[in-house]
Order: C-alpha cells, then sequence, then structure tokens
C-alpha cells in the first residue's frame, strides 16, 4: 500500500530523514516507534506530501504521491500530533466541516458524522466548543475529524501524547477497532506499550532511519536479551558477581546499590538457576522479579540508549 | 463550495477580535467624527460688535458705506456711535471686537485676533477699494457716477456655491467618505486571518486543511467569500448609522454607495489575504504590515486631514491613482458632489482590478503545496 524508497530530508545540515525504507501493507497497523526527534513526523509529512524533501521515492496506493495527487488523498485519514480543529466551531461542526472536505452528498455526510461521534464517544458533547472539553475529549475530537470520512488508509502521528489514562485505552481500542473495520494504520509514537500493544508490524526509527523493523516478537528475536533478571536488596562480594556473570545464558550483569540485573540469552531456568546459586552460597535478597524482553530493550541494544533518552 | 462557505463565515462571525474590531472601531470614530464637526455647519454666527468714533473731520462716504452694510446684512455688523471713552473702556471690557475711527482716511482699533476682528478689518479694506473705484469714476466717467454708485450698493452675491451635480458641498463629508473607505480596507483584517489558516507551515489546522483532497483555489475562494461578505456587512452596518443614527445627509443614492463599498470590501478581504500570504514574514510583522496600510492609504485619502488628498494629487497624483482607500473616497465624491459617472466607473474598475490582482497574487504564493519546513 506505501512504498518509500531511499527518503532524504535535510533542514539545512541536520539530515532528519536519511534514506529512509518503509513498506507498510494492506490491513496492517504500523507503528513508527522512535524517541523525539527520531523522523517520525517528518517521514509522515513528507508521505503527506506537506514536505519537500531532497531525495526519493514515495508511492502511496501504487500511485506517486503528489500534492495535486487528490484521488489518493480522498482515501487518507489523517490525526495530526497537534490538535487541528476550529475553536470557533462546535464538535459536531468540526466534525462535520472536515468530513465535508472528503464528502460532498450532506445525507451521507450526517451518517458518517453521526457514526463518528459515537464512535469516539463525544455524544454528550455535540454542541460544546473544543476549549470546554478535557484534554483527552479533545484528542477524541481530532481523531474524530480525521476518521468520519471512513478512510482506506488512517495516519495517527502521536494522538495519545497528554491524554490520561482512560482516554488513551479508549483511544487504543479505537485504533483496533478501525483496523478491524478494514482500515489500514500507520501509529508513530514514542510510547513503547501502546505501539506493543496495538501494532501488527512495527518500524523502529533513529536518527532519521528505520534501524529495525518486524513484527513485536520478530524484534525481540533479533537482540541478545531473552530474559531479564531483577534481585532487590542483595549484599554480594566480587567472587559472587564474578560466579554469577559465568552462570549459563547470562551475559551481561549490572550491581549497584544492592540492587542485581542480570541480562540472559534465551528464557528457560535462569531464575532458578540463580536462585540455586544464591541458596548455596547463603546469600540473604530481596524482591526478585523476571522480565521478558521489551522494545526498549531492542532499541537500547541496538543503539545504546534508552528509548525514552 | 457552499459547505465551506458557510462554516467560514460561522467561524469567523464567532471569532471576536476578527468581528469585533473592524465593525466596532470605524462606529466609534464615525461618533468621534460627528461629534466634533458633524455639527459644525450648525454653528451659530456671532453678529460683531463695532463702535463708531466720529473725528472732527468725519467723512460722510464712509457713514454711507457702513449704513450700507448694516442694512444689507443685518447680521454681520452691530455699529453703536461712542466717545472715544466709552469705546475703549466697551473694547478694553470686550463688549466690541473693535473701533472705527471715521475721519478723512478712517482707521480700526482692535486688541486680539480672531474672526470678528478679520471681518471689522475686510469691511474696512472693502471701502477703501470701493473709495479708489469712485475715485477714479469721477476722474474718468464723471457721467457715470450714479450708475456706480447703485451698483456698488448692490451687495447681493453674484457668485453661488453648488456642486458640479448641483448637490450641496459638504466640506466635512469627506471626513466620513474617508471613514467609510477606512472601514473597507479593515476588511484587510478578516481577509489575513483567513490566509493563515490555508498555509500548512504556520498552523495545524492548514496543514490538516491542505492534505484533503479539497482543491486549494476552492479552499482560498471560499475563505475569501466569506470574509468578504462579512466585511461588507461591517461597512453596510456603518453606512446605516451614519445615515440613519447619526442622520448624516450624504446625497447620493444609496444603491451606488452600496456598490462602492462591495468593491471597497473586495479590495480591503483581498489586500488581507495577500499580506497573509507574503511568504517567510512572522505573524506580527504581517499584521504591523496590514495595519500601517491600512492607516497610511486612509491617511493619504484625507481621514485626518481634509487637505491631504488634494496635496496628493498636487504633488503624485498617481497615489490617489492606486491608493484604495483614495479610489473609494473619489467614488463617493462622484455620485456625491461631482456626478461624474466616467470617474466612478474607472474608481470602481480600477479597484476590482487591484482586487483581482490580489487574489491572483495570493493564490500563487499559497497554491505552494509542499513547504520546506513545518
Amino acid at each position: 500500500m506505501i512504498h518509500i524508497e531511499n527518503l532524504v530530508k535535510r533542514y539545512g545540515d541536520l539530515v532528519a530523514l536519511n534514506h529512509l525504507n518503509l513498506d507498510i501493507h494492506e490491513g496492517e497497523i504500523f507503528g513508527l516507534l522512535g524517541p523525539n526527534g527520531s523522523g517520525k513526523t517528518t517521514a509522515i509529512n513528507c508521505l503527506l506530501s506537506l514536505l519537500k524533501y531532497d531525495k526519493g521515492t514515495i508511492e502511496v496506493f501504487g500511485q506517486s504521491m503528489s500534492p495535486d495527487n487528490y484521488e489518493a488523498k480522498k482515501q487518507i485519514g489523517i490525526v495530526l500530533q497537534n490538535v487541528a480543529v476550529f475553536d470557533e466551531l462546535t464538535v459536531y461542526e468540526n466534525i462535520d466541516y472536515f468530513c465535508g472536505l472528503y464528502i460532498s452528498d450532506k445525507k451521507k455526510r450526517k451518517e458518517l458524522v453521526d457514526e463518528a461521534i459515537q464512535f469516539v464517544g463525544l455524544e454528550d458533547y455535540c454542541k460544546m466548543r473544543p476549549k470546554k472539553l478535557s484534554g483527552g475529549l479533545l484528542r477524541r475530537l481530532n481523531i474524530a475529524c480525521g476518521i468520519a470520512h471512513k478512510p482506506r488508509l488512517i495516519i495517527l502521528d502521536e494522538p495519545t501524547v497528554a491524554v490520561d489514562p482512560q482516554s488513551r485505552n479508549k483511544i487504543l481500542e479505537g485504533i483496533q477497532k478501525l483496523n478491524e473495520q478494514g482500515s489500514t494504520i500507520i501509529y508513530t509514537s514514542h510510547y513503547m506499550e501502546e505501539v506493543e500493544q496495538i501494532c501488527t508490524r512495527i518500524a523502529i526509527m533513529d536518527h532519521g532511519r528505520v534501524i529495525a523493523s518486524g513484527t513485536t516478537e520478530e524484534l525481540k528475536k533479533m537482540i541478545k536479551t531473552g530474559e531479564t533478571i531483577t534481585v532487590e536488596a542483595i549484599p554480594l562480594e566480587e567472587k559472587h558477581l564474578q560466579n554469577i556473570r559465568n552462570l549459563p545464558h547470562v551475559f551481561d550483569i549490572h550491581y549497584e546499590n544492592q540492587i542485581l540485573t542480570l541480562r540472559c540469552t534465551g528464557a528457560q531456568h535462569n531464575l532458578i538457576r540463580l536462585l540455586n546459586y544464591l541458596q548455596s552460597q547463603d546469600i540473604t535478597f530481596g524482591r526478585v522479579f523476571s522480565e521478558l524482553p521489551t522494545l526498549n530493550d531492542v532499541f537500547l541494544e541496538i543503539t545504546g540508549k534508552q528509548l525514552r533518552d | 463550495m457552499f459547505h465551506l462557505i458557510k462554516y467560514n463565515i460561522l467561524v469567523k462571525f464567532r471569532n471576536f477580535n476578527m468581528t469585533f474590531w473592524p465593525l466596532v472601531f470605524p462606529l466609534i470614530l464615525g461618533t468621534f467624527f460627528f461629534f466634533a464637526f458633524g455639527n459644525l455647519n450648525d454653528a451659530d454666527f456671532e453678529t460683531v460688535q463695532v463702535a463708531m468714533v466720529q473725528e472732527t473731520d468725519s467723512n460722510p462716504l464712509f457713514s454711507f458705506y457702513i449704513e450700507q452694510i448694516e442694512k444689507s446684512d443685518p447680521d454681520l455688523l452691530n455699529i453703536r456711535e461712542m466717545d472715544e471713552d466709552t469705546a475703549l473702556a466697551a473694547l478694553k471690557a470686550k463688549k466690541i471686537s473693535g473701533i472705527y475711527y471715521n475721519k478723512m482716511t478712517p482707521s480700526l482699533m482692535v486688541n486680539a485676533h480672531g474672526i470678528p476682528e478679520s471681518i471689522l478689518q475686510s469691511v474696512l479694506e472693502s471701502y477703501s477699494n470701493s473709495l479708489h473705484t469712485i475715485q477714479s469714476i469721477m476722474k474718468n466717467h464723471p457721467s457715470g457716477i450714479l450708475d456706480g454708485l447703485s451698483q456698488m450698493a448692490d451687495t447681493r452675491e453674484l457668485v453661488q456655491e453648488i456642486s458640479l451635480g448641483g448637490k450641496t458641498i459638504d466640506g466635512n463629508s469627506q471626513f466620513f467618505y474617508a471613514l467609510i473607505a477606512m472601514a473597507c480596507l479593515y476588511g484587510c483584517f478578516i481577509g489575513f486571518g483567513s490566509a493563515i489558516t490555508l498555509q500548512a507551515n504556520l498552523t495545524a489546522l492548514a496543514a490538516r486543511r491542505c492534505v484533503t483532497p479539497t482543491h486549494k483555489l476552492k479552499l482560498i475562494l471560499s475563505e475569501q467569500i466569506a470574509s468578504f461578505l462579512l466585511g461588507y456587512i461591517d461597512v453596510i452596518i456603518l453606512l446605516i448609522y451614519l445615515r440613519n443614527i447619526l442622520k448624516l445627509d450624504f446625497q447620493g443614492q444609496m444603491g451606488k454607495m452600496l456598490i462602492i463599498s462591495l468593491f471597497g470590501s473586495l479590495i480591503g478581504v483581498s489586500m488581507g489575504i495577500f499580506v497573509g500570504s507574503l511568504g517567510k514574514i512572522s505573524e506580527g510583522i504581517k499584521v504591523a504590515i496590514i495595519l500601517a496600510l491600512s492607516m497610511v492609504c486612509s491617511f493619504l485619502s484625507g481621514l485626518m486631514n481634509s487637505s491631504m488628498k488634494d496635496l496628493v494629487e498636487k504633488h503624485a497624483p498617481i497615489i490617489n491613482r492606486i491608493n484604495p482607500a483614495a479610489l473609494i473616497s473619489d467614488a463617493f465624491y462622484c455620485i456625491n458632489v461631482y456626478d461624474d459617472p466616467a470617474r466612478y466607473y474607472r474608481n470602481l474598475i480600477t479597484l476590482a482590478g487591484m482586487s483581482i490582482i490580489f487574489v491572483l497574487a495570493s493564490f500563487l504564493l499559497i497554491r505552494r503545496n509542499r513547504y520546506d519546513s513545518i
């Protein structure tokens, strides 16, 4: 559905997109994950023909994307990072206005607007102006304005920024529902949990290029870490640390303030082996927990920094 | 298109700053103008009080002349004969404006400068001129002295002030024409707001509109039409206020005045859209540009100084041919004073032509669909 090849965008000396390559297939919820400034929004703006780019090709629905490609634009819905609604119009009027930029038939438009209002749960706020809505409700209105015309492709650029957990869940559920109804979704975020929760395929971006892509499982398999074990309140000497480092599958240990963190390849029996060793050495300890790798681990292992740095 | 225009009007109408000031500021200014000089023509003219002191060698011709002036225009002078001391005391007490000393060569004494004193001086100069004329007749045509005297005594005005179109010229109406022109140009603030919401590199709202399948020209035109309608309604309200509330008599036909206001609103809005569309200038500077533009145009058309338009016409007439405010106020003159249809239509065509240029230029500036940065 979308093919981006060798896309380069520069702002003076800063390379915002560095030979970006992306392929997004129909029916996916495709996540673009990356820290702030990694080039996600720039990529979206280039895809929408809002931004000039220095090099590369962008194809949408098999056609070259350009500002005059109105046929392609008809099938795209956009939810921008910044809320983009008219303060002077009510909730209903805003959705009707934006839907009207795609759908000229008044009767059909009314049905679509009503459906969108119901979809985002704004039935009780139809006559309210945006300024009277809470942050979460405002985000929902922003989404409704972008999806009311039932587009084939929906691009959501960080739609949950500054949203309360309840509204965030509602938004994420809604996105999955839209996908079930047949829309392909491109979802950008720097919240790895969200991306992990809803996306069927993910591309991790850093410094304007994709550093890894695939399903969540595929991404996790790309890295060495299979399990991360953390033990709190544990007094250890250097000889103990050496012995733990030598346990099977352990490839990295970190000990600070009596907290031990182990990273192991694979995920079987690592915890039991560690506990057996501690017992054999009569070492006391506090809480113990084991975590499977996250997308943050993927990002950390590939770039050497945290996703939220 | 109707959908877009409807919502554009709603958005602008509900935007307090966009609607309030272009409407209310000209209304307030109009009210100030009205109280400042709206009734200037009706101001009471006070008869000039003057004393006549007869000297020993008094001139009967001067007495006769003054008598004739008093008879022909009783409201102009009130002359009382006094002895010199009484006259001087009255002058000091400001009960009279001057003292005529009637002698072979009459003289005038005043102790201030003002309109009454100027009138007394003019009367005296007029006497001297008349005396010179009589002396010339006596010298050259003594037989015609009676005819000459009778014609000099006929003080009926030989020149009557009327307008070319046969309508009364009220010197103050030009302030109100310039005010209406200014109100038309204030439509540029509405047009400016529209231009800002059409550029994706300026607002998220514009970005959202730019990625829709609606053609950019359609977006611009719908904004232009909505802005124009609101601007035009503002000017109509001002016209109604001036005509029906302040009871100003513009004399010209309301229909033609509405047509001028229509073209005036069009140029105002187009100018605003054009300035709003100008490249990489910050919004604050653009606001300063339209503010300066509207005020300078209004100033040059005579909003603050009644002789400004004539001065411009004398020294740089081209400015009056392209200054929208001057064209608008001149069009009002054409229907209310000059009765010059050719000049009226020329002004309207110039306004329409300039509007088209501004709109096309705005389209060329805004239609650029891709931006270097957002």
